[in-house]
């Protein structure tokens, strides 16, 4: 699957479930480990990232020694974010060493500039966290289970529920209501006469009153 | 600007903090989830003490921190992250935020080490990654934190970054009586969460006035997207019909059928 080298501006071709890695990884642990799992295709002068795992997204790479050394990194991550429309995704290497620089990492990436950031300990665990990226790249997003809808609730239940809030009214004449003023706004309209002939005059003048609020002593907003 | 690690790393939280941030004065508002008295005490008196900040304790219901009006941050300890045990629960919890906020953020925390036990050495599993992943696809944040501390921490800045962007929170969470009674009613109304309720209590002099507006007043007043403003307005004018109400409300509700449970 080895194919030519792009002149490194042109977006990356991605092929499904693979992953399209910058030449400098070529037999790396990260690389190797990678390979028994997934289809690596490396290539020579990708600008910035150092894997692309779709045409809509990569990862750039910080090792321990880019976090110990200073703030280089920062520019290189700013000047992808700039410059591309892709997500970037960042790997960090959190080490003993280098745990004392994460918090001003993460500030800077995920704060500042709004990109995801995932701290590894070893290239190992690198090259499992990158397999699950690309399988959740490659899956429908319906199979995602934080996008997955919730079932909603019937809206008559809810809408009962709702009424019931209103004070002094219970299980009984939340229906009893809604038969008569089929919405919220609806009832929220109602007169105190028109709402004297489902409920007794007690309970019609508390939900005209929690509707109107006549003013007592909150000023208006 | 963000801060330059310098020698004191260790102890980012406190670098910058009080001083500077009185001069900025406007307080930044988080609401707090009466739960996280019990397991979060630290993040609650750090935010207070050495950020502060204005904390307001609030039952959420499952919201650990709201930190503007549209985003929800979750505190998760990284041992839950590791274990497929809670993993229903939270991806259920996260199913529910999801219709409530436009931004959710998740706070991964790092367990507190008991004295003297090096047996719970954090071994990452393929559970934490694949939930990890799966956050990252859906678009949800996360951060990573060392301990309540620099969960505190975390928050506060989050809190900042929304401020900036003007949809911080400043009202005040506490409510004369005669705006209570609306609280409980707004809160019923699906998909609205505890800040968009308040900012309805705050906005709208009347539960009718409420009910009577267009979508683009509920967005303004509410301040939510214009699609969440949309689906307000479509509950409050959906016409009730009785036939569609599971016989009788004491009676045995239809359980829900197997095939769209999880």
């Amino acid at each position: 699957m080895e194919r030519n080298p792009p002149d490194g501006t042109g977006p990356v071709h991605v092929p499904l479930g693979h992953i399209v890695a910058n030449e400098k990884w070529r037999g790396s642990q990260l690389a190797q480990e990678m390979q028994g799992k997934v289809r690596l295709i490396f290539e020579e002068g990708l600008a910035s990232a150092d894997f692309y795992l779709s045409s809509k997204s990569c990862i750039l790479y910080v090792t321990e020694a880019d976090l110990v050394a200073g703030h280089g990194y920062r520019k290189r991550l700013a000047r992808f974010r700039n410059s591309s429309h892709l997500q970037g995704i960042i790997i960090v290497e959190k080490t003993q060493m280098s745990e004392q620089y994460f918090p001003a990492v993460q500030k800077f990436t995920v704060l500042d500039l709004g990109m995801v950031l995932l701290p590894v300990a070893s290239q190992s665990e690198a090259s499992c966290l990158i397999i699950h990226l690309v399988q959740e790249q490659t899956r429908e997003p319906s199979k995602n289970p934080f996008l997955r809808k919730k079932r909603s609730m019937l809206s008559e239940l809810s809408l009962v529920q709702t009424v019931q809030q209103i004070p002094g009214v219970g299980k009984v004449k939340a229906p009893l209501l809604l038969q008569k003023f089929p919405s919220i706004q609806q009832l929220s309209n109602a007169s105190v006469q028109e709402l004297e002939e489902v409920v007794g005059p007690a309970a019609a003048q508390q939900i005209h009153t929690f509707f109107t609020q006549p003013k007592r002593q909150q000023p208006c907003s | 600007s963000a801060a330059p690690c310098s020698t004191s790393v260790l102890r980012v939280a406190e670098v910058h903090t009080a001083p500077r941030h009185l001069q900025e004065g406007n307080r930044a508002c988080i609401l707090v989830d009466s739960r996280e008295i019990t397991t979060g005490l630290e993040v609650i008196s750090s935010l207070r003490t050495v950020h502060g900040l204005q904390v307001e304790i609030c039952p959420l219901n499952g919201c650990d921190y709201i930190v503007s009006s549209r985003m929800v941050v979750v505190r998760k300890s990284q041992s839950e992250m590791l274990s497929n045990t809670s993993k229903n629960k939270f991806i259920e919890q996260m199913q529910r935020l999801q219709s409530m906020f436009q931004r959710i953020c998740v706070i991964v925390e790092k367990d507190r080490e008991k004295a003297g036990d090096t047996s719970k050495k954090f071994r990452r599993t393929k559970c934490y990654d694949s939930l990890l992943t799966a956050l990252v696809g859906a678009g949800i944040r996360i951060l990573f934190s060392s301990g309540q501390e620099e969960t505190a921490d975390l928050l506060k800045e989050l809190s900042l970054v929304e401020q900036r962007k003007n949809v911080g929170i400043h009202i005040p969470a506490v409510l004369n009586t005669s705006k209570l009674e609306a609280l409980p009613f707004y809160l019923s109304i699906p998909g609205v969460s505890y800040v968009t309720a308040l900012n309805m209590c705050h906005q709208f002099s009347s539960v009718k006035k409420m009910a009577n507006s267009s979508p683009e007043e509920i967005a303004t007043c509410a301040q939510v997207t214009h699609q969440k403003a949309e689906e307000i307005y479509k509950y409050i004018h959906y016409i009730f019909d009785m036939q569609m109400l599971p016989n009788d409300l004491n009676q045995e509700r239809q359980n829900p059928d197997t095939c769209l449970t999880l």
